[in-house]
């Protein structure tokens, strides 16, 4: 008597059928964290030096100049006498200037918003957040410079309301952003003179 | 089951590639925005131009047609700008022939699109930055500067307070005397000088001013004219050429003049202005005949014994000096005649040989008597060691003075002559040797005979 080929399995159940199904897609899954378009907040202009020179010199540098003296005119004595403890940070690393640029401007959109802040002031601040990640071409995470600067820059949109007084109760925000004003213009100057080079 | 799997992943492997083609523009349009823009050329023109800081921060674009496309239908512009993953447009407001659209980014690129028929959409790209017309400028001063004779225009321009175009412009001023041509002058300051001798005096001038992006970062066209400013220059433009008249007028003889001195100096030099201007050296003959009388005629000097032919020499043996106080006591008994005293010093010598009274040397010798010997041999570079004739000893009869015959053709001298003041005693020769005249005997003359240099040259 001889030995017959082995016997084909019997056909798995439905049930086994769709685990395995799943188990092939999910497999497949980790292939989107690689193939999918990353979402990184990195700047892509960062060896196109010359260009990012003469768009800071010509448009953005005013702009920040600008916007330094707005604050200056909005005073708080707030802001003089005490340093908030919850204040972020921001320092422009050595050799990293772009990136700490970037997070300026990107903490710097998140005032927009904020009611307590003059208005107009804020959109000024936001116009500077705005042009500093349209000239480093840098995103920011969660899409907050396409929500904020979609509106920043919405054509017709003009300012109807009247210039709000600037508020006399010690406001935390507006120090902060004052502070935020401050460390992206003295980055910005750090940045240029080495671009200038 | 095996192959379930497999067919399980390629198709979830060809959905992520799908997805990520096509995931991030969110729409499958060619344009990427859900319109079909490429599907036919596009056949029209768009003129655009853009005004930075037309209104605060805001900044304006005005587009218009030049070449509508045939068929009349509804367009609109809109202007497109590609934020990250989205692609916004914002409809250009019409006004007229005009689209109008203002906004603030004038950082990123655009496109502007003109949508003909749904969803029929044609782009081009545009750059706010590089299609600038600026502002008027305006407020055109003219101001005159009577020192230096110059029309200061100056002018103002919106840009001036605003942030990117100030002092990144340059300006066109353009000025005529009416109804002529246009002249025009550039300048990136907001004040130019029109010198005056280049303008009509007391006509009038009419300025007219424009702006353009100097080009640097900023590029674009120029902007509309501003209002004309019309002056009317001063009328001592008129004063002014009168007088560049009259100097013409001046110097023209004044030329002349010069050059007729340069001429009269080249001719005259030689003969008349050098010898002022630069005298020879004095000649000597020239100067002592100038210094001294200079007898009249038939004057002749000389140490040539021939020529004192005329003059009576005899020889004398000594000296016959008498003292003054004899002479003094004992004047001299013959008349005074006119002789001169200068001829103490220097008269007419004729060297005679004779002996000499040693004893009576160092009495004075009066005219007409004797010289004493030193002197005479001191007169004619004699010395001890001379052996010539001249110089032995004997002594020297002056025979003639003022071209009065002191010596006696017949051998005999007056006694006194009456030269010398009282107490010099005359000549009172007792021996000599007449020199007989020679055959050019001169006849005496109330002349005076003097040495000249040019006399002690030619006996050298």
């Amino acid at each position: 008597m001889t030995a017959g080929p082995p016997p084909l399995p019997a056909t798995p159940p439905p049930r086994t059928m769709s685990h395995a199904f799943f188990r092939s897609i999910f497999r497949v899954l980790p292939l989107l964290l690689v193939l999918s378009p990353v979402n990184s907040s990195s700047c892509t202009m960062g060896n196109k030096t010359t260009e990012i020179r003469v768009k800071y010199e010509n448009i953005l540098s005013h702009d920040i100049e600008e916007l330094v003296n707005m604050s200056a005119e909005y005073r708080d004595r707030c802001c003089k006498n005490k340093r908030h403890e919850h204040n972020k940070v921001f320092f422009c690393n050595d050799t990293q200037e772009i990136g700490s640029l970037q997070s300026m401007a990107c903490n710097m959109l998140r005032f927009f918003n904020k009611q307590k802040i003059n208005k107009e002031f804020r959109r000024k601040a936001a116009l500077v957040s705005c042009g500093t990640l349209q000239v480093l071409q840098c995103k920011c995470e969660r899409h907050k410079k396409e929500k904020v600067c979609t509106q920043v820059n919405a054509p017709n949109n003009e300012d109807t309301e009247t210039v709000e007084q600037p508020k006399k109760k010690c406001n935390q925000e507006f120090c902060e952003l004052k502070e935020n004003i401050s460390s992206l213009r003295s980055c910005w100057n750090k940045f240029e003179k080495i671009i200038s080079r | 089951m095996l192959r379930m799997t497999r067919m399980s992943t390629v198709l979830s492997i060809f959905i992520l590639f799908l997805h990520t083609t096509f995931g991030e523009s969110g729409c499958t349009s060619a344009d990427g925005d859900g319109t079909f823009g490429d599907d036919e050329p596009d056949n029209f023109d768009i003129d655009c131009f853009s005004q930075l800081e037309f209104k605060d921060s805001y900044s304006s674009l005005t587009c218009n047609f030049t070449e509508l496309p045939p068929h009349n239908t509804n367009y609109t512009l809109a202007v497109c700008t590609k934020e990250d993953s989205s692609y916004l447009c914002f409809n250009m407001e019409k006004q007229e022939d005009v689209y109008f659209l203002q906004f603030t980014d004038i950082l990123s690129n655009k496109d502007i699109c003109v949508e003909y028929e749904i969803k029929r959409r044609a782009c081009r790209s545009l750059i706010v930055t590089d299609i600038v017309k600026p502002e008027v400028p305006f407020d055109i001063n003219i101001t005159y500067q009577k020192e230096a004779n110059e029309y200061l225009i100056h002018y103002s321009t919106p840009h001036s307070r605003k942030k990117y175009l100030k002092d990144k412009l340059i300006h066109q001023i353009a000025y005529r005397q009416e109804e002529s041509t246009w002249k025009t002058i550039k300048s990136p300051y907001l004040q130019v000088k029109l010198l005056g001798k280049n303008l009509e005096a007391d006509a009038l001038y009419e300025v007219k001013v424009r702006s353009q992006p100097n080009g640097d970062y900023f590029k674009g066209i120029w902007s509309e004219w501003s209002t004309s400013k019309s002056f009317r220059t001063t009328g001592e433009h008129s004063m002014e050429s009168y007088s560049s008249m009259f100097v013409i007028i001046l110097s023209i003889p004044g030329f002349i003049l010069s050059v007729v001195m340069i001429v009269l100096i080249l001719t005259f030099w030689e003969s008349r202005i050098k010898p002022v201007v630069w005298p020879n050296l004095p000649d000597h003959k020239i100067t002592l005949e100038r210094l001294c009388k200079r007898p009249k005629n038939n004057f002749d000097i000389s140490f040539n014994p021939e020529s004192f032919g005329y003059v009576f020499i005899h020889e004398v043996d000594g000296i016959q000096a008498k003292a003054e106080q004899e002479n003094f006591l004992q004047p001299p008994p013959t008349p005074e005649t006119d002789i001169p005293p200068k001829f103490r010093s220097g008269s007419d010598l004729k060297r005679s040989p004779a002996r000499i009274d040693k004893n009576s040397l160092n009495l004075s010798v009066s005219y007409g008597g004797i010289w004493p010997a030193e002197a005479l041999h001191g007169l004619f570079g004699c010395s001890q060691s001379t052996a010539a004739d001249v110089c032995s000893s004997g002594t020297y009869e002056v025979c003639h003075s003022s071209r009065v015959p002191l010596c006696d053709n017949g051998f005999h001298l007056p006694s006194a002559p009456p030269l010398d003041p009282p107490g010099q005693p005359g000549p009172q020769p007792q021996n000599g040797n007449v020199v007989p005249p020679n055959s050019e005997l001169k006849s005496p003359s109330d002349e005076e005979a003097y040495v000249t240099m040019s006399s002690f040259y030619k006996n050298q």
